[in-house]
């Protein structure tokens, strides 16, 4: 008896909502409006990261306004209207009657899910591996919070005035807040605390973390706990508070129990904020959404890595990797549902590994600044994999992880081998000329009074004259012996700049003899062989990781060319070159 | 009273909000198959009565019975036994009628069939009309479907035609009558006079949540002003002289002129014979002669010094 008021009641709750237009135009037709705009607007044709965000925007969209609308401004009008006034004198509890509810929201509100994925699948060509069911886990748990939630404010709430303030109080903020209308990371640093927070937030992470990086349900099950029991203590308030009739008032202190449903949210805020998973989290969804950005470079001369060149042609990247390599004509970017880069009169080339550096040890602190400034220096000087030589911090394999969550902006970190024999940019600065300082990358990337600083305290060391020439000449030799090693900046030396050496070796290399052509492919193919990392790194090949670099005029006819970098791709991700530097230089001033 | 237990037996019942006594003590049974009012004033403590009864509200004091339940304690129990007519209730504006009707249906342990009782009540015609279209007798009349869909032996009827124009309270009357004849007991509240006389067996009169009175219309009349007034008027003046056998018998007023007469006596027929003799008798010309009755509104001016319309 009891089951079958259950089900009439929740069928006819059903049955009523899609007889209700404002429902219908509230679940479906406005979130498709804003699904269409921000889809448009955020170039999510070309990139499947925009298209989860949007994705994630709108499911949010739906979920708080099935919740906090839907769920407790009806709930409110019924009893305003005198419908519940009825159900009192019937032999039920309010158990169905929220139960209905909450039913009827997820029932609504699941077929939009699969409209916009449907949606982003076929119009807006989005092809990222999706977990659908944990999709659906962590986006049916959050309906059913926030329709609980809703309900708490349907059972605190006096009157349909009130119930619509408290909503909006709670909508707004929740939205903005979540991440999902606005990054969190150009928030001031106390409202991205304050996020951590909100329950919005846990489920805008869960679905951008489900769309944008391959998570299950299980990795979110902090989240999905914290949304649970909110929904558990939201029902139950409800049950206690539940009102058949608007006469009967509830008393002021009784809307306290809506903070009743925030605890476990306070609970995991407090945590996140010491233990500050979010916050990583996030970065790593920034970078991933980054990294799936597909690009169609056109026009372009291509220096394979392994030697070849091809004087017209254009890559085409996509989810990191590279998609296609075109010689001759490069199709239409909209063909392919790519963002263009022309690039006539420039040269893409494999990104440089440097074969030997030493990691800023700092104070034995991986997370360390000095570390991730570091990362951001090659990086912007078109590396792309580094080789850490020496690792007595032991920081490589905790750094490498970093990198590659995305959680860091980095090269590669490749597994360490023995130091090159050689390196002309250490051998210069033994012979007191810290030339690499004066290069137009050091000079863009680093602050005056820092590269000042470092010529300072390298001026206090005894020079060895001629050492740059004995090096050269070693140097030579191991090339005629077809020994030629990779090349390194040396930055494992006390004092060295990480970043821009690798360049300025290649140019130390070209002027001592060693072939254009030669010196890349030591720096690009041979290196990325000799560290085992061929699959990924060193070569313009598809399926290889979109590591790239994009510099103006050609570098095999003028090594120096290497410095006037125009594009740098780490795994598919468009370097922001000119906010790294300004970022840089600001931090040392 | 019949011999059967009493369908509600309510004993020396209070009702505190705070320190307002809405319901002062109140006591009264209703017998199976009875139409028993409730009539009085807004605020008179009907509603509270009617709800403690229900189940919706906790009584402060004093016993109370429905069907043979506390409706206090086996709440579920009364629920699903009575059927309740609630004055200020809504339906959803699109929900159809025959889906409310199946809905409150699925409530109950027990029901009847959706289609006849729709067609008994006369909304057959409407069944997938949607609540906001219907008219307010049709919205009561489907009120009235849903207070019979558990087949109840009790029905509470709270202010069923509070509203509607005379013709459909007529219809509404009508129906209820017909609970009667299929021997419900029905209680009824109302502060429309007329329904109470033409529906009601017995009626209790409250006032400032006490019961005032209480019996049949009829007695209630009787026993409150006693007797109904023949009254009379003539072209010329009446006679010094009054018929012998009205001495100590009939309650005599006259206006100055002596052209209108008011005679109040137990036996109001009888009087009326004597008045036209005495007058014929005198040679003067009746223009008007009537029998006017006490109705339950001058009852419960008499009793309570307020007029139950304000």
């Amino acid at each position: 008896m009891r089951l079958r008021a259950y089900a009439a009641y929740t069928a006819i709750t059903l049955k009523l909502t899609l007889r209700d237009r404002v429902v219908l135009f509230f679940n479906f037709l406005m979130p498709l409006l804003f699904f269409v705009a921000f889809g448009e607007g955020m170039g999510a044709k070309t990139s499947p990261g925009a298209m989860s965000q949007v994705l994630s925007l709108v499911l949010m969209f739906g979920v708080l306004g099935t919740g906090f609308f839907g769920g407790g401004i009806r709930a409110t009008m019924d009893r305003e209207a005198g419908i519940l006034r009825r159900f009192k004198v019937a032999p039920i509890t309010p158990a169905p009657l929220l139960a209905a509810s909450m039913i009827t929201g997820w029932a609504v509100f699941i077929p939009s899910v699969a409209l916009f994925i449907s949606l982003a699948r076929w119009r807006y060509g989005w092809d990222q591996p999706l977990n659908l069911g944990s999709l659906l886990i962590v986006v049916s748990i959050g309906v059913l919070a926030f329709r609980s939630m809703g309900l708490i404010i349907a059972s605190v709430a006096n009157s349909m005035q009130e119930s619509q303030i408290i909503a909006q109080l709670l909508y707004m903020p929740m939205l903005l807040l979540s991440g999902a209308a606005v990054p969190l990371q150009i928030l001031p640093d106390w409202l991205q605390k304050l996020a951590q927070f909100l329950p919005a937030t846990h489920l805008y992470l869960g679905t951008q973390g489900i769309l944008v990086r391959g998570e299950t349900a299980w990795d979110n099950r902090d989240s999905i706990g914290a949304m649970l029991l909110a929904m558990a203590v939201a029902l139950w308030v409800s049950i206690k508070l539940f009102r058949w009739e608007k006469d009967e008032k509830v008393k002021p202190a009784a809307k306290l129990w809506i903070a009743g449903v925030m605890v476990p949210f306070l609970l995991m805020g407090a945590w996140q904020l010491y233990d500050k998973r979010n916050e990583t989290r996030i970065r790593m969804l920034e970078r991933q959404s980054r990294r799936s950005q597909s690009w169609l470079i056109r026009d372009v001369r291509i220096f394979t890595g392994d030697g070849a060149v091809i004087e017209r042609g254009g890559v085409l990247i996509r989810n990191s990797r590279i998609e296609k390599v075109y010689e001759g004509a490069t199709p239409d970017p909209d063909a392919v549902r790519a963002e263009a880069l022309e690039a006539g009169g420039r040269t893409l080339l494999p990104a440089l590994i440097d074969s030997g550096i030493q990691l800023p040890v700092g104070k034995g602190n991986p997370s360390g600044d000095a570390v991730e400034r570091a990362l951001a220096a090659y990086v912007y000087s078109g590396v792309g994999g580094l080789s850490v030589v020496r690792d007595p911090g032991g920081l490589a394999d905790a750094v490498r992880a970093r990198v590659d969550s995305g959680e860091w902006l980095g090269p590669e970190i490749l597994p360490g081998a023995a130091p090159p024999p050689v390196s002309l940019t250490a051998a210069q600065a033994a012979a007191g000329d810290l030339a690499v300082i004066h290069d137009d990358l050091a000079q863009q990337f680093f602050a005056g009074p820092y590269l000042q600083g470092l010529a300072a305290l390298r001026g206090h060391h005894q020079p060895f004259p001629g050492a740059l020439e004995k090096a050269a000449a070693a140097l030579r030799l191991l090339f005629e012996r077809g020994e030629l090693p990779p090349p390194c900046s040396a930055a494992a030396g006390w004092l060295q700049l990480h970043g821009p050496g690798l360049v300025h070796e290649l140019a130390l290399w070209v002027e001592a003899g060693i072939p254009p052509r030669e010196a890349l492919r030591a720096a690009t193919s041979a290196a990325a062989q000799r560290a085992g990392a061929a699959s990924r790194l060193g070569r313009v090949r598809e399926g290889l990781d979109a590591t790239l670099l994009v510099v103006d005029g050609n570098p095999l006819e003028d090594i120096r060319a290497l410095g006037r970098i125009h594009s740098v791709f780490v795994r598919g991700e468009r370097i922001a070159r000119g906010e790294l530097a300004s970022k840089n230089k600001k931090s040392q001033k | 009273m019949s011999d059967s237990p009493a369908a509600i037996r309510v004993q020396g019942l209070r009702k505190l909000y705070g320190s307002f006594e809405a319901v002062r003590g109140i006591s009264f049974e209703v017998a199976p198959g009875e139409i028993f009012g409730l009539l009085g004033p807004n605020g008179a403590g009907k509603t509270t009565t009617v709800e403690i009864l229900e189940g919706l509200r906790q009584r402060s004091a004093g016993e109370v019975s429905v069907l043979g339940f506390d409706p206090e304690k086996e709440t579920g129990e009364v629920k699903d036994r009575i059927g309740v007519a609630l004055q200020a209730t809504n339906l959803p504006e699109k929900i159809k009628v025959q889906e409310a009707a199946e809905l409150f249906a699925a409530f109950y342990t027990r029901s009847v069939a959706v289609d006849d009782l729709l067609r008994k009540l006369q909304i057959w015609d409407k069944r997938n009309a949607l609540y906001g279209t219907l008219s307010g007798g049709q919205k009561q009349r489907l009120a009235l479907a849903l207070a019979l869909i558990n087949d109840p032996e009790l029905v509470f009827l709270d202010e069923p035609t509070t509203g509607l124009d005379p013709q459909v309270r007529l219809e509404i009357h009508t129906l209820v009558s017909r609970l009667k004849e299929q021997s419900r007991t029905v209680l009824l509240t109302t502060h429309y006079i007329e329904e109470a006389e033409r529906l009601c067996d017995r009626v209790a009169i409250i006032d400032e949540g006490r019961i005032a009175a209480m019996g049949s219309p009829r007695e209630l009349q009787e026993r409150v002003l006693g007797h109904a007034r023949v009254e009379v008027s003539t072209a010329q003046p009446m006679p010094q002289e009054l018929p012998e056998s009205w001495q100590g018998q009939v309650a005599i007023s006259m206006n100055d002129g002596r052209t209108r007469l008011s005679a109040s006596a137990a036996k109001p027929a009888r009087v009326v014979v004597e008045l036209v003799r005495w007058l014929e008798s005198a040679g003067i010309e009746i223009e008007d002669l009537h029998i006017k009755r006490p109705t339950l509104e001058d009852v419960f001016l008499e009793l309570t010094g307020k007029s139950l319309r304000e």
